[in-house]
């Protein structure tokens, strides 16, 4: 398997899971990042305009919610539920497409903009543990400890994650690049050790492979003001 | 064929696309025979889509196994009062599951047109993919296919013309694994909480947002298209006769071919193994399997003479639910696994129902008690009652789930727990 | 569907046949049947969510236990509530809930009525099996009279449905998930502007809201209890008095179906500091040339007897709507038979009335007293402003029931040739009074106040008077009595008798017919007019 490995690793250094029978296939292949395409912030047809619970490397804390684009889009996904109480979820995952976390101001923010109490919005917010209640560092780097991954060596791939960004986990590293902490089960168990970074999930790492990770992350990060 | 590894022992009917990029768009999944089903069952009237999948005697594939055109006919008849919705569970995160992935990014127009075909069935207008919040390449190439669905008139008003309508939502989840229990999906996608509901009501009579509701699983939803397509007859000519059709398996641990493969109900688990997977990794020896995700019963290697189909498993004192089958060797920390797995269930429980909330967390401290050397005797009593007392006394079952793999192990692997517990008492000590 | 369903179900609970209407859960056909099932968070004023897990009971043919607090009564059933397997089950959930719990009872309110207490004294599990830390949240003040122990939370979530559902003020709620929830407010905002908060305290089933007024005051099994009706606003919730040592330590709500549900407001039950004030009037008081000289009473009475017998001028009457319909009753007969210019009353208003929205029956109503309507139906007169000042006249002859003057000028009163002055406090002016008569307040005696819409309640005697106080009912009886207007009533009952044979608002009732739940009186109830809305 080692082999294997390292014949994926020279043909691209991406880690987007074990190609077995499909070597042939690039990383933007599986990931189908060319079909996909540049998607508008404003969205498209409103029933795939939906907003995502994820990690931009770049994030704007201070930047007003819901304006220019980002109005568009959540008027497009308001529209798809009967009540303004469905859209809860997208409008949280939008806030936090924004800031990159959401503050007790956001909550109140999204119940305002709902017509919700906000202790409702908090109740919501904190039972879904991708809600960040606090800033994270540029890549949030999530690493699956679940049972598929632990037989096949995750706690080492997340020690060594710790170690080489020299946080605990939920810390911010003192670049402001990394935040590690352990996920619960990605669904990509076929390629342990599953690592979530932001929107793309790394497959098929081991603790040996977590250095060369960290430093295409520092090399895509953007230049941000901390 | 499967991903990311062919074999020649696969029946390829869903995953035949898998690998091909290019069958992510439209233009690419007719070329798979994309699309043709959904014309022909909007032609049909509702009621014979539905005996055209009750005939093929396909079963739900998100880990429950209920007839899926019987789980169909439970909904009215008639929607002129209320609208109905169709629910799409895209929110698979249970440990070991990750075949719904891969139909998701490999085949989006598969599952959209089995899901317009299942809303067409029951009469709903509105069909919703609940997608867990970490897919969110899956969701991209989700969203792009349903942009794609409505610029071809695939989906939405008047589709292909037929007069028919009906709109496709992709809603994204947040990490929440209890969000994948149908009545937690429902309360999810109505933006509270998402813990599961008390049933009665049943989804079909009062669901989500107080309307008749059907939730399918992705892998459910993508068999359809190929029963409308090639019949019920040719469904059930694959799989055994209570179990009929193929299945998605998804194997990892310690084989040599971690993955999907699709095979036919009914095929046995050691050929899976060592066969299809290529046998145990590094030249080891098998030690147990987990058949069907975390939340089933563990089997010892002595009990992997079975075939895979619901019937057999169940007899083996176990369950297919999800065929997410976990293979362990003979290095592996049986009471290290197991306590992950409590962790799993304890983090992951909504807290409304005293059993579920205080015991999964009681039983993952005892298990890193035991796991770290200091448990006791009394720590096995008291971890079986504290599972029998977890077991069919809530809402929903994510505690009976804690308790099964607790059971199954000291049952099965007890030398393993005694090879931790303390069993020498320093003279003098109190006992407690 | 074409078949007819019956309006009824039978079925048989521990063995005792209990037929119902169709839709009743088993856990209210238990309690016709007198079966109590343990429970915590259903309340039949809420929705019940069915997660607690402890009302599971058997049902013959039915494979897993099914919670009483949602499942409906089916034909034919046979539930077994004590069950073995019923019994075990409530066991170890009762386990559940000890094993993060403080078990502090020692320094917990709570204690002596806790239900966790209560169900684990009954069928709990005699020893702990938790070799592990507990999980701890610690204490939140959650602002207006709110305490929260989060160790003690059994999270039972009433306290978040009451607030969402009949405060219609969706402050609290559920946050984190899993062992780790635990009840709060949205961050630094709490629960100060909402004016029925505290009924949270009631319905909480254990030590985990605690009300700040009543915080380490007194143990429950001190106290005393005694079925009574609020005296702070003319809605006339039904409460509980409880006291000790002569001192009411706290209020409750009584259920009441009819005028408050299980309710009441902040406001009310946090006003009653005033029952307890000293400086009471503590005998009979004559004049004797400008001082005051206590007497016996029955010297007193028969000075007074005979200064009302040769009156002379006009005669006016105060009375007041914190005291019963009993005491205000006979003083209206004596202004009758006195033949009283004017029959007044004061009494404070506020601006508006709050309404319960999950309940509208229940309000605090505008009128701050629990009896003016009563004296509307006495012939009485509302005067002053809303304050309760201002509006009072001086007479030759001057007699004032309960109003304690505390606002009139020093020199009130002092010209009347017969000034009689039955009341708890002496204030300046009513130090002019020939005679002082100490009576009780509605809190030391049995009577009736009747409600803003017309209700007659009845409420007992929840402390001792002074030694010397007396009912006013049966001061003014004697006083009756001397006038030659029939025997002195005897007792509250009979006095409410002796009301209604002369003012037909209350002719026919009785004390029978009022009961714990009271009974309206005979007139249509008029919205808006007098009585204190």
């Amino acid at each position: 398997m080692a082999e294997q490995k390292t014949e994926l690793k020279g043909g691209n250094d991406g880690w987007a899971g074990e190609r077995g029978d499909f070597a042939h296939l690039s990383e933007a292949d599986v990931r189908g990042t060319s079909y996909v395409g540049v998607r508008p912030l404003e969205g498209r047809a409103a029933g795939g305009a939906c907003s995502y619970p994820y990690q931009l490397a770049e994030k704007h804390p201070e930047a007003p919610l819901f304006e220019g684009p980002y109005r568009e889009r959540l008027e497009k996904i308001k529209s798809r539920y009967p009540d303004a109480q469905g859209a809860l979820l997208p409008t949280l995952n939008l806030a936090q497409e924004i800031h990159g976390w959401l503050s007790p101001a956001d909550m109140d923010r999204v119940a305002e903009e709902l017509g919700l109490s906000p202790v409702y919005v908090r109740g919501v917010a904190t039972f879904y543990t991708m809600y960040n209640k606090a800033p994270v560092g540029t890549w949030l780097v999530q690493v699956c400890t679940n049972v598929c991954c632990n037989i096949c060596g995750a706690d080492e791939v997340m020690q060594a994650f710790l170690e080489h960004t020299g946080t605990e986990p939920g810390e911010i590293s003192d670049d402001g690049l990394f935040t590690c902490i352990p996920a619960e089960c990605l669904g990509a168990c076929g390629f342990p050790t599953v690592v979530q970074v932001n929107e793309r999930y790394f497959e098929n790492v081991t603790p040996e492979d977590v250095p060369a990770i960290l430093e295409r992350l520092r090399r895509e990060a953007p230049k941000q003001e901390r | 064929m499967a991903y990311p590894y062919r074999h020649e022992r696969e029946t390829r009917v869903l995953t035949e696309a898998f690998g091909d990029p290019a069958a992510r768009s439209i233009e690419g999944w007719k070329k798979y025979g994309g699309y043709e089903a959904l014309r022909k069952a909007l032609g049909m009237a509702p009621n014979d889509v539905i005996e055209v999948v009750k005939a093929s005697g396909l079963r739900g594939r998100g880990g429950a196994g209920f007839p899926t055109g019987v789980k169909w006919s439970f909904m009215p008849k008639d929607d002129s009062r209320q609208p109905h919705y169709l629910l799409i569970n895209a929110d698979e995160s249970e440990p070991g599951a990750f075949k719904d992935r891969e139909l998701l990014r490999w085949t989006p127009h598969q599952v959209i047109e089995g899901a317009l075909i299942g809303a067409h069935a029951i009469r709903a207008k509105h069909v919703y993919i609940y997608m867990r919040g970490e897919f969110f390449e899956p969701a991209q190439i989700v969203g792009r296919a349903i942009e794609e669905a409505y610029e071809a008139g695939f989906a939405g008003a008047d589709i292909m013309g037929s007069g028919i309508s009906i709109d496709v939502t992709l809603h994204l989840g947040a990490g929440a694994y209890i969000c994948g229990e149908e009545t937690g999906l429902m309360n999810s996608l109505e933006g509270r909480r998402g813990q599961p509901r008390v049933k009665p009501p049943f989804p079909a009579v009062m669901g989500a947002f107080s309307r008749p509701t059907t939730i399918n699983n992705v892998e459910t939803v993508a068999t359809v298209p190929h029963i409308l397509r090639r019949g019920a007859e040719w469904y059930r000519s694959m799989g055994t006769e209570k179990s009929p059709g193929t299945k998605l398996f998804n194997v990892s641990g310690h084989v040599v071919r971690r993955g999907n493969f699709e095979l036919p109900l009914g095929f046995p688990l050691k050929d899976l193994i060592y066969d299809v997977c290529g046998g145990i990794r590094d030249g080891r020896e098998l030690k147990a399997v987990i058949p069907g995700g975390s939340s089933v019963p563990i089997l010892a290697a002595s009990e992997c003479d079975i075939n895979l189909d619901y019937e057999s498993v169940a007899a083996a004192g176990s369950m297919l639910g999800t065929a997410s089958v976990i293979v362990m060797d003979d290095r592996t920390d049986i009471v290290k696994a197991v306590r992950r797995m409590v962790e799993f269930y304890s983090h992951e429980s909504c807290g409304q129902c005293t059993p579920c909330r205080e015991g999964t967390e009681w039983t993952a401290k005892i298990m890193r008690r035991i796991e770290a050397g200091e448990g006791t005797m009394e720590d096995l009593d008291t971890l079986l009652e504290i599972g029998r007392n977890m077991t069919g006394t809530t809402i929903c079952v994510l505690s009976d789930s804690c308790a099964a793999p607790v059971a199954s192990s000291i049952a099965k692997f007890r030398d393993e727990y005694m090879a931790r517990i303390r069993r020498e008492v320093p003279a003098g000590a109190l006992t407690v | 569907m074409a078949n007819e369903q019956t309006e009824t179900v039978t079925c048989r609970i521990n063995g005792i046949e209990v037929t119902v209407p169709r839709g009743t859960r088993i856990i209210e056909a238990a309690e016709q049947a007198g079966i109590g099932i343990a429970h915590y968070c259903y309340h039949p004023g809420l929705s019940a969510p069915a997660m607690c897990r402890m009302c599971l009971v058997e049902i013959e043919g039915v494979p897993k236990l099914q919670p009483a607090c949602v499942t409906t009564v089916a034909e034919g059933n046979n539930i077994l509530t004590e069950s073995e397997r019923a019994r075990e089950s409530r066991k170890g959930t009762l386990e559940f809930y000890l094993i993060n719990h403080p078990l502090d009872c020692p320094i917990c309110d709570k204690s002596g009525e806790c239900r966790l207490q209560d169900f684990v004294h009954a069928e709990g599990p005699k020893h702990g099996r938790l070799r592990d830390a507990k999980v701890v949240f610690g204490q939140d003040d959650f602002g207006g009279n709110i305490l929260y122990d989060g160790d003690r939370c059994i999270m039972c979530t009433r306290c978040v449905r009451f607030m969402r559902e009949i405060a219609k003020d969706d402050l609290l709620g559920v946050v984190q998930r899993g062992h780790r929830s635990v009840i709060d407010t949205f961050f630094e905002q709490g629960l100060d502007d909402s004016p029925f908060h505290t009924n949270i305290v009631d319905i909480c089933p254990v030590g985990a809201l605690l009300d700040k007024d009543f915080l380490h005051k007194a143990r429950v099994w001190d106290l005393d209890h005694t079925p009574s009706i609020c005296p702070n606003c003319s809605q006339g919730c039904n409460i509980r008095i409880d006291t000790r040592d002569n001192l009411v330590q706290r209020l409750r709500p009584r259920a009441n179906p009819d005028v408050n549900s299980y309710w009441m407001c902040d406001y009310g039950r946090h006003s009653y500091e005033w029952m307890n004030g000293t400086d009471r009037i503590e005998a009979p008081l004559v004049r004797d040339g400008d001082r005051l000289v206590a007497q016996n009473w029955q010297p007193a009475m028969l000075a007074l007897l005979e200064r009302l017998k040769e009156r002379s001028g006009t005669v006016r009457v105060v009375g007041s709507p914190m005291l019963s319909n009993e005491d205000n009753g006979l003083l209206a007969r004596l202004a009758q038979l006195l033949g009283a210019a004017s029959q007044v009353y004061r009494s404070a208003r506020a601006a508006d009335e709050v309404v319960l929205p999950g309940f509208p029956k229940l309000a605090r109503r505008r009128e701050l007293a629990a009896n003016g309507r009563g004296l509307e139906a006495l012939g009485f007169q509302r005067v002053g402003d809303d304050q309760a000042k201002g509006g009072l006249t001086s007479a030759d002859v001057l007699i004032v029931l309960g109003d304690e003057l505390a606002d009139m000028p020093a020199d009130f009163g002092s010209d009347a040739s017969l000034f009689v002055y039955l009341g708890h406090r002496l204030h300046p002016a009513a130090r002019n009074a020939h005679f002082v008569l100490p009576v009780s307040t509605f809190a030391e005696q049995e009577g009736t106040f009747t409600n803003f819409e017309g209700r007659v309640q009845r409420f007992w005697p929840a402390l001792q008077a002074p030694p010397l106080a007396r009912p006013a009912w049966q001061v003014l009886g004697v006083l009756l009595a001397g006038l030659d207007d029939g025997p002195a009533p005897a007792d509250a009952a009979n006095a409410f008798l002796r009301v209604g044979s002369f003012f037909e608002p209350f002719a026919g009732l009785t004390y029978e017919m009022i009961g714990t739940r009271g009974a309206l009186m005979n007139e249509p109830v008029a919205i808006g007019a007098g009585g204190g809305d």
